[in-house]
């Protein structure tokens, strides 16, 4: 019943987006708009009804669809149960679906309020995506097939066909055991996702205009909105990543250059790129071209990702079995960088007209240093992460690139980004003087000396946290003397109050000042990510019950080890209290989860927030029958920023996306009001 | 020179600097994946000192401590090497466990100084089968 359900909504999505680019087509060539409506309708309703079908198959304990069978188990609890939806192969394309399809709402709704060829074509382009990825379901990952032969444990045989006759297994053996010792599991993907596949939208306006071949700023406006949209789930999927790794994978890290991280960092760059150039073709009419190579490279970079991470050509947590999803996700990330380079190729002259800089010393310099610096980072991540398996399939020898090659390269241009962060809100449209520069970067220079100096020598010598500090000061000076030099200069002429002024100011210019948070949250990861990497402690030590360490101020005593168990898992831990300067502080229990008779267990480490940073405990080896664990502490300094920036940042991103909004509605009401 | 030619140039040049820099830097930090009968079959390339990974599974029985230094023999079901881990073991490492170390050779013994334990994505699959293969 449900493989049918499933089956159904999954055919009449793949009809919806087939129908799309064909209605699409025919209104972005005659201009008539009608009826593409019910394509995208379509295309909602059958992949809301697909995913509802795998929920509910989830949630019931239907093992006799192969996916519930081969990922699920009676015992997964809630929310591991739904989120399994996502966790392996073809759910998880089945989640990609249906955010495609919503945001394919999005646009529909946009395109109805003035509908236009451009948002025609647009809706044409999403719909061959969709035709792609539905087409993944409805055959090489197809999530509704029904098990024809159980096995012991999940099926051994399927049928697509969804009357096939089930042969029901009595228990699956559950999702991936990393993947259900966390909550976030359930939050993580689907946020990813929303930033991955939001970056469809803009892809698509960029080629409705190469092919239609219209000039001018509209696809320009519509791609640039719908990146900043993506961009900060992207940002916020990221960091809920790494916030995983830190406080679940037990290693006390939150990014390792693994090819899955890099795959989600390099459309980031490249967006990020892209999210400040398009705002120099808004202001100046430059850079139309490369705007478009942005734009389409995102996108194939998130194919690419995807690829890179659902082909099982990478071995790590995201990565699921070989199948034949590998040879056609390539197959399509050839077809976009083809397709879309050769339109480009052929069309450029069409859209791109561009001005030429009046002198790279002005606000469109420091944007076209910024997109190289971003770049080129994306550049190096990509080689870097690609190397090994180009080498792999020329030569058969299996490589590694390393951390070092990654960081080596990363650490500097994240430090320069830094210094044309500080430079660029400064620094004027067209040309400016240099006497400007000096006085607006006068005051923020002599505060990130200071506060350099002052941290070299109350908190640490290290060359990287002292840089970061300093040209996070930097930063933060100029951004700070920007906004009180314009409430000045507004509270002088409408002798207004200071604080009102500022607060006008601010409100007055919202995606502008919204762009700044997020630069003032990248300035805090910087320094937390410098902090955490050069100043953690570390140490290893074999404990009895009652035996006592001291570690960085804490004396921590092991106290007994325990054992906990439920229907899903047994918990085998240590109890550890935690004291400083013999008070209480905490009690940390690192552990170590055995889901369901397993014979390896996952290590769950015990986190202790501080403001100067964290305790990290680790179980390296459970309590044995004497008692005697084997136990690593690490301190986290100052991590916490990297957290507080990287939901700064993200909150930047909402906050233009709003501020957006109040202008366009400002923009509008004032059209009215000509009329 | 107009100034399109200018950016033109410049830009070419910053990407062959980069290009550049980027492979000089690749080399310098790939390290091979060999499973025990590749490391032993190229036992001659790889002298003693230079670093590469070791990828196996724990052989039952081997474990044993030595000090600070954890002993075990890896294998790929054809060919056996002894390690010694001179670092800090992953979480709940044991035997029967698939790792991938880093190290080198000192003779006939691997010299591994990190250890992980690879979570593939098949922990669905129990050890005695009765599940299809992928």
């Amino acid at each position: 019943m449900l493989a049918f359900l499933g089956s159904a909504g999954m055919l009449v999505a793949l009809l919806g987006a087939g129908l799309l680019v064909w209605r699409g087509v025919v209104a972005a060539r005659t201009d008539r708009h009608a009826n593409i409506d019910s394509a995208a309708r379509m295309l909602l309703s059958g992949s809301v009804v697909a995913m509802g079908a795998m929920v509910i198959a989830l949630l019931t304990d239907d093992f006799s669809l192969v996916y519930t069978a081969n990922h699920h188990a009676r015992a997964t609890p809630f929310p591991f149960d739904v989120a399994t939806a996502w966790a392996a192969l073809e759910g998880s394309i089945v989640l990609w679906g249906l955010i495609l399809a919503v945001y394919t709402w999005f646009v529909l709704r946009r395109y109805r309020r003035s509908p236009d060829r451009l948002g025609a074509a647009a809706l044409a382009v999403i719909g061959v995506v969709g035709v792609f990825f539905f087409g993944l379901m409805a055959t090489v990952a197809n999530p509704f097939e029904v098990c024809v032969q159980a096995a012991n444990v999940g099926c051994a045989d399927s049928s697509m066909w969804p009357f096939a006759a089930a042969d029901i297994p009595s228990d699956g053996p559950g999702p991936n055991r990393l993947l259900q010792n966390h909550f976030m599991m359930a939050i993580h993907p689907p946020i990813l996702y929303l930033g991955y596949v939001g970056m469809t939208v803009p892809f698509a306006y960029a080629i409705g205009a190469l092919a239609l071949g219209v000039a001018g700023p509209d696809w320009l406006r519509r791609s640039h909105r719908s990146t900043l949209v993506a961009w900060s789930f992207l940002t916020l999927g990221i960091l809920l990543g790494g916030w995983w790794a830190y406080e679940v994978l037990s290693w006390g890290g939150y990014w390792a250059w693994d090819p899955v991280e890099n795959a989600s960092l390099m459309p980031w760059l490249v967006a990020t790129a892209f999210l400040h150039s398009g705002i120099v073709q808004q202001r100046r009419g430059m850079l139309q071209a490369w705007n478009l190579i942005l734009v389409i490279s995102t996108f194939s970079l998130t194919i690419l990702g995807t690829f890179l991470t659902r082909s099982g050509t990478i071995n790590s947590v995201h990565s699921f079995t070989q199948s034949a999803i590998g040879p056609a996700l390539l197959g399509f990330l050839v077809l976009t960088l083809v397709g879309s380079f050769t339109l480009f190729s052929t069309r450029a002259d069409v859209v791109a007209t561009s001005p030429r800089i009046d002198s790279f010393v002005s606000r469109e310099g420091t944007f076209l240093f910024n997109n190289l610096l971003l770049t080129i980072y994306a550049f190096v991540v990509l080689i870097g992460t690609t190397y090994p398996l180009i080498l792999e399939a020329f030569t058969g020898t299996q490589v590694g690139v390393g951390e070092p090659f990654f960081n080596r390269l990363a650490v500097p241009l994240s430090f320069l980004l830094l210094l044309v962060m500080g430079f660029g809100p400064i620094t004027p449209w067209r040309s400016t003087d240099a006497g400007l520069l000096w006085r607006r970067t006068r005051t923020p220079v002599v505060v990130a000396l200071a506060m350099g100096l002052l941290t070299a020598g109350l908190v640490s010598r290290n060359g990287w946290v002292v840089l970061s500090v300093t040209l996070g000061f930097f930063v933060l000076g100029t951004i700070a003397g920007l906004a009180v030099e314009q409430a000045r200069r507004r509270a002088d002429k409408m002798s207004e109050a200071l604080p009102e002024a500022l607060r006008k100011v601010l409100t007055g210019d919202g995606t502008f000042w919204a762009g700044q948070l997020s630069h003032a949250g990248v300035v805090l990861v910087a320094i937390g990510i410098a902090f955490a990497a050069n100043l953690g402690a570390h140490t290893e030590v074999v404990l009895s019950p009652g035996d006592a360490v001291d570690f960085e101020g804490f004396t921590i005593t092991y106290e007994s080890p325990f054992q906990v168990s439920n229907p899903s898992k047994t918990t085998v831990g240590a109890r550890l209290t935690v004291t400083r300067e013999g008070s209480f502080v905490a009690l940390v229990e690192p552990a170590a989860n055995f889901f369901g008779g397993d014979e390896t267990g996952i290590p769950t480490p015990d986190v202790l927030h501080r403001p100067g940073g964290d305790l990290y405990v680790t179980l390296i080896a459970p309590p044995t029958a004497t008692g005697s664990a084997r136990i690593t502490f690490d301190t986290s300094p100052m991590i916490w920023l990297l957290w507080l920036g990287g939901l700064t940042t993200v909150t930047g991103g909402f906050l233009a996306m709003a501020a957006r909004r109040r202008e366009r509605e400002v923009v509008a009401d004032r059209q009215t009001a000509h009329v | 020179m107009g100034q399109r030619q200018f950016i033109l140039l410049g830009t070419v040049g910053v990407i062959a600097l980069i290009g550049g820099i980027t492979i000089a830097g690749l080399n310098d930090n790939l390290t091979y994946y060999l499973y025990p009968n590749e490391a032993v079959e190229r036992r001659a390339e790889f002298v003693d000192g230079e670093t590469f990974r070791l990828a196996g599974r724990v052989v039952s029985g081997s474990m044993s401590e030595e000090g600070d230094d954890m002993t075990f023999d890896v294998t790929d079901g054809s060919a056996t090497i002894p390690v010694v881990l001179i670092n800090t073991p992953p979480p709940l490492f044991n035997e029967e466990v698939p790792v991938l170390l880093e190290g080198s050779w000192a003779g006939d013994t691997f010299i591994a100084e990190s250890a992980l334990i690879r979570h593939d994505e098949n922990y669905e699959i129990p050890a005695e089968g009765n599940y299809p293969e992928p």
